[in-house]
């Protein structure tokens, strides 16, 4: 990469790499896979930056986190066997009760720990639409490229996305 | 009972996304429809939740160092690739004007850049995930016999971590063509990485240790009447300076 393609780089791709951390986490439940993941994304990212051309700041995020996602994926296909080992992993769980902040309430705490759960229960392509929509505040069209998915794809799984998390914070039978 | 053409749009319409005159038609349904309402309710409510509840995660300073060693990794590379010829034209030149008997010097000094190349490219490697050390522990008397039947000799092992430069493991790596002892040393959120292998004969022992700077990267070089002995960091040069006369110390002190 040239001096000058390595500053433009450092200025549109590398002030997002909290949100491809983010992403990475989400897709992959692990932190240790999920920095694996952003590393290699980045890798990729530097070799196809040459056919990036687009303009403003915020234009490398969609752009990066494509790379994310399917860098994500390819993970997940390369180590299923171990995907499906740890699917319903107890540690993992009880790991996220301890990581909420002690200030919050009881009830507040089971609610984000339930949250957290019905999230790491939704199949991969759920759980991208809900972080790219509701942590990344995307529109339909950004997430549409990002997932490699028509528009119409995009708006039915946020639809069934939400309905599981709501069955799972609140039952429909409850007026919660 | 809720009505599915509007339900398939509720989610559209709360994400701004529905056009005007399918979302007129939604309110106006809203308004006279509870079943629909109440789930319009829900949805928000799960939105609030998950707006306040999902955490963003900031990316550990271990991954962003490691996504900037990548980067320099890349433009290094690059950055040998332009300069090659320059180098070997300058060797060349050297090789013309310098009067004969400095040449063996100046093949000497090609040999330490390329070696200086190899170590930083073995620091950055070792950045990478799961890559630091074999043996992780800041005990030197776990590491130090780590080595034992894996290399042909016994690396000195220091824990500086009174000095503020802990010890954080020790790995078999590769440069200069044969195996060598590399020593994992930590000053805040800094590696340095120390590489040694026995000094070879005729190598001229004892003198003052030589700087490299690369993209960033400080590399020392010096030896021992026992060893080479080639460090690799991030850490400022002054820092850096301070871990080496420990080192030069503590290697002293066990002959």
């Amino acid at each position: 990469m040239e001096p000058n393609e390595l500053e433009r780089f450092e200025a549109v791709v590398l002030p997002h790499l909290d949100a491809a951390y983010t992403l990475a986490r989400y897709l992959m439940r692990d932190d240790h896979d999920a920095q694996d993941v952003v590393q290699d994304a980045y890798l990729r990212a530097v070799k196809y930056f040459g056919g990036f051309r687009g303009e403003g700041p915020g234009a490398g995020r969609p752009w990066l986190l494509t790379i994310v996602r399917n860098t994500a994926n390819t993970w997940r296909q390369r180590h299923r066997a171990d995907a499906l080992a740890t699917e319903f992993d107890e540690e993992r769980h009880s790991e996220m009760v301890a990581d909420d902040h002690p200030e919050a309430t009881a009830v507040a705490q089971s609610e984000r720990a339930t949250l957290r759960r019905a999230i790491d229960d939704l199949p991969p392509e759920f759980r991208e639409v809900i972080v790219l929509r509701e942590l990344e505040g995307m529109s339909y069209k950004e997430i549409s490229d990002v997932a490699g998915v028509p528009v119409g794809t995009v708006m039915s799984r946020l639809s069934r996305a939400r309905r599981r998390l709501e069955e799972a914070l609140c039952p429909a039978s409850e007026d919660c | 009972m809720t009505h599915p053409v509007f339900v398939t749009q509720l989610d559209a319409y709360l994400d701004g996304e529905l056009a005007a005159p399918e979302a007129g038609e939604l309110e106006a349904h809203l308004r006279v429809c509870p079943d629909c309402s109440r789930l319009e309710r829900r949805r928000r409510t799960l939105s609030v939740a998950l707006r306040e509840q999902l955490p963003r995660y900031e990316a550990p300073d271990t991954l962003r160092a490691r996504v900037r060693a990548a980067l320099r990794e890349q433009s290094s590379h690059a950055a040998r690739r332009r300069t090659v010829p320059w180098r070997a034209l300058s060797v060349a030149a050297s090789l013309v004007v310098v009067a004969v008997g400095s040449w063996q010097l100046a093949t000497r000094n090609a040999g330490s850049e390329a070696i200086a190349d190899q170590v930083l490219a073995s620091h950055v490697r070792s950045l990478m995930a799961g890559h630091l050390a074999d043996v992780p522990s800041s005990d030197q008397h776990t590491v130090k016999p780590w080595f034992n039947g894996k290399l042909d000799f016994s690396p000195p092992v220091f824990d500086f971590a009174g000095r503020g430069f802990p010890l954080l493991g020790g790995r078999l790596d590769y440069v200069d063509g044969q195996q060598v002892a590399a020593l994992v040393y930590g000053r805040r959120q800094h590696v340095i990485n120390v590489f040694l292998w026995p000094a070879g004969r005729g190598r001229a022992a004892g003198s003052g240790a030589r700087e490299f700077t690369r993209q960033g990267y400080h590399v020392l070089h010096w030896t021992t009447p026992e060893y080479t002995y080639w460090v690799a960091s991030d850490l400022g040069l002054p820092e850096l300076r301070d871990f080496l006369v420990l080192v030069q110390r503590g290697d002293a002190a066990t002959r």
